[in-house]
């Protein structure tokens, strides 16, 4: 497994332009500081409910999602609202959900990053029950080969969901049929508190991809643009019409599993280890500098613009009202019309 | 409605052709769903069928015989044994525009997929508004000595999970009508054939494909004046059978059929109870908890004015459906059990 970088973005088949280098770091530094200060609210007492942090996994999240075009679809889990704002999610909708607000993409009826923008940026709106969006991901495929259209679906789970038969059945089908299909691994060690190797017993997740007859690659899930180079492989093959491929991408998982979980069973040296130097934000913010795409005075720029557009959003969340209690029996079935209308905004902005 | 028997049941493992209508116009349960799925097919270029051995053998009980040569294998998926896997991909495919139609070949293999149905099917158009025209179906129930791991009715587990639309007619015009009705709406729904009925009965059922059968109906299969049943499935049959005997003993019995289970059509239960003013509740569903346990609360909740005795409820224990045949016997509910409990309704 590559531990460096590589400095030529160009060996690549097919290089990325300059600004879409500079991009994808933008969203990493985004989804980052995103993180940070949900977390920093949720510790406050004033978010509601969850939060799972994804960070050290941006090289994952960002380099997956870089290889996908707006029409393919992305069936995320509660870690990758990193790949969902690399899909293009607006962050003042984001935060919306994360408030329980009508503006939020599921109109508060899902909170967190429980999230999804299905007829918008083709994501998926997340389960708890990993990897539940595996056999969702073989349908949508199934249509994109049937309507020869070239889409692709891409979904991520944890090294955790490897263990769920879910995860055989979808990839067994996805192979059989040769259906336009990535799955990624995100494979940040842990599954809650359980480390790898009471997960599976061999060495790798990716080489089970033989199992299936499909191409499986481990990739350091610290690396963006190694990702992003596996991706774009498995996902041209997909689109081409060569089938599946499965992408194991190792990093560590930073924080808890979720917001309450301090995470002591993540050994102190291993953690210290990826932070201080796999850090995937940082070491692809000094790649760029090495290349000359960024320099401090832009790297400054880009930072003020990010907290200037979290501040903006969340104003926008805090602002969006609640849903109308009233209308908490509506949207049950499609014939009441509740997700084709403009939903009622009367519910305040204060919790009661 | 005319009822016949033209063959003994399924047995579980009916891999007998299809068939066709009899001359007169007659179809068959089985053939009646064969047609509503077939019908669908040529309208609509969204639907398609998967499930495991639908396509090259017709389905383990011939329901889809012929669909293959017809559709081809675009349309007709025959699928490894993996349900959760059924049911997501339906899903999935559901949200890129399709009408999936998934073929269990139990019913009591839908519980292989639980998960994919309760957690992302019945949930995920609540949570976000992307509508999942998606129907399971398959066979289900029990009387036909197949034991209990091909002879489950499960449609309490799935009517608890909401947002699926349940249905478990009894006629096979009502399960042709009542099909077309859920491949066209774009709720999902559970589609429960009973498989005692598959071949025992048939009916002049409409060839006009255009004819559908509403969901969230119920049906007075029998009028009658003292005392309601409310059943559905094949347990309509066997009510329908012990109002005959009743009714030469002088004690008029009203049969409503729910058809759909859930959404329950609670008005038309209620107007049989404001006219009878008394119920039994008859189900095969398990007692404790089962679709009759929920009717007999709304005629609680809604018509106890109108009661003249306590809501009855017919059903069979919790318990594993046996095989030996005196043992299913008995935990079934039989046309005697019926009469006597009409009786002692009666009594009161």
């Amino acid at each position: 497994m590559a531990t460096t970088l590589r400095s030529d973005a160009a060996a690549n088949d097919q290089p990325l332009a300059d600004d879409q280098l500079r991009q994808m770091l933008a969203t990493m530094k985004l989804a980052r500081y995103v993180d940070e200060r949900l977390e920093a609210l949720y510790r406050q007492g004033r978010l509601p409910g969850a939060i799972y942090s994804g960070r050290g996994q941006e090289g994952t999240h960002v380099g997956v999602v870089s290889a996908l075009r707006p029409g393919d679809s992305l069936f995320p889990t509660h870690r990758d609202l990193t790949a969902q704002l690399a899909k293009g999610l607006d962050l003042n909708r984001v935060l919306a959900q994360f408030w329980g607000r009508i503006d939020g993409y599921l109109r508060g009826r899902d909170g967190n990053s429980h999230i999804g923008d299905w007829d918008g940026n083709r994501t998926y709106a997340v389960m708890s029950h990993l990897p539940i969006a595996y056999p969702v991901a073989v349908g949508a495929a199934w249509a994109y080969q049937r309507a020869g259209d070239g889409r692709v679906a891409l979904a991520i789970c944890g090294d955790g969901a490897t263990s769920n038969g879910r995860w055989h059945e979808a990839i067994n089908w996805s192979s059989v049929e040769r259906l336009p299909v990535v799955w990624v691994v995100n494979n940040n060690q842990f599954a809650y508190s359980t480390p790898n190797e009471k997960e599976f017993a061999v060495p790798t997740i990716a080489e089970r991809g033989a199992a299936y007859g499909i191409p499986g690659v481990r990739v350091d899930g610290t690396d963006v643009l190694e990702v992003y180079r596996a991706a774009r492989e498995a996902v041209d093959r997909a689109r081409g019409g060569g089938g599946p491929s499965l992408i194991e991408s190792v990093s560590l998982r930073w924080r808890g599993h979720a917001g309450h979980d301090p995470a002591k069973y993540v050994p102190g040296e291993l953690l210290d280890h990826y932070t201080s130097s796999k850090d995937p934000v940082m070491n692809f913010e000094q790649h760029l500098r090495q290349l000359g795409l960024v320099d401090d005075d832009a790297l400054a720029e880009m930072q003020r613009e990010i907290e200037q557009r979290f501040e903006e959003a969340h104003a926008f969340a805090l602002g969006s009202p609640f849903p109308e209690a009233g209308d908490v029996n509506k949207g049950m079935w499609v014939e009441d019309g509740y997700w084709r209308a403009e939903p009622g905004r009367g519910g305040g902005t204060e919790a009661s | 409605m005319a009822t016949q028997q033209v063959e003994t049941g399924a047995a579980g493992h009916g891999a007998e052709p299809r068939g066709k209508r009899s001359d007169d116009g007659q179809a068959t349960y089985l053939i009646a769903v064969a047609e509503a799925l077939w019908e669908e097919m040529e309208r609509d270029e969204r639907v398609f069928m998967l499930g495991e051995d639908i396509g090259v053998y017709g389905g383990a009980f011939k329901v889809t015989e012929g669909f293959l040569d017809r559709f081809g294998p675009e349309r007709v998926i025959d699928t490894p044994i993996a349900e959760e896997t059924i049911v997501g991909m339906a899903v999935g495919a559901a949200m890129e525009g399709y009408r999936p139609v998934a073929e269990f070949q139990y019913a009591d293999f839908m519980s292989s997929g639980f998960d994919e149905i309760t957690t992302v099917l019945s949930r995920y158009y609540y949570r976000s508004g992307v509508p999942m025209p998606v129907v399971l179906r398959g066979p289900s129930g029990g009387g036909v000595r197949a034991s209990n791991f091909h002879s489950v009715n499960p449609e309490p587990w799935f009517a608890y999970a909401g947002g699926i639309k349940i249905m478990c007619p009894a006629f096979p015009s009502d399960a042709k009508g009542l099909l077309k009705s859920a491949i066209r709406d774009d709720n999902p729904s559970l589609f429960l054939e009973h498989k005692a009925l598959y071949r025992r009965i048939k009916e002049q059922v409409p060839e006009d494909p255009s004819v559908l059968v509403p969901i969230s109906s119920a049906d007075v299969k029998r009028a009658g004046e003292d005392v309601t049943i409310v059943t559905y499935g094949a347990m309509v049959h066997k009510a329908l059978e012990a109002a005959e005997t009743l009714a030469t003993r002088g004690v008029s019995v009203e049969v409503v059929d729910l058809r759909t289970v859930y959404p329950m059509d609670e008005d038309t239960v209620l107007r049989s109870i404001e006219k009878t003013s008394r119920a039994l509740v008859l189900y095969e569903s398990f007692h404790f908890l089962g679709i009759g346990a929920e009717v007999a609360s709304v005629i609680a909740e809604r018509a106890f004015e109108h009661l003249d005795a306590p809501v009855m409820r017919l059903a069979p224990p919790n318990h594993p459906v046996p095989f030996s045949p005196p043992l299913e016997d008995a935990f079934l509910p039989q046309v005697a059990d019926i009469e006597a409990a009409v009786d002692r309704l009666s009594a009161w």
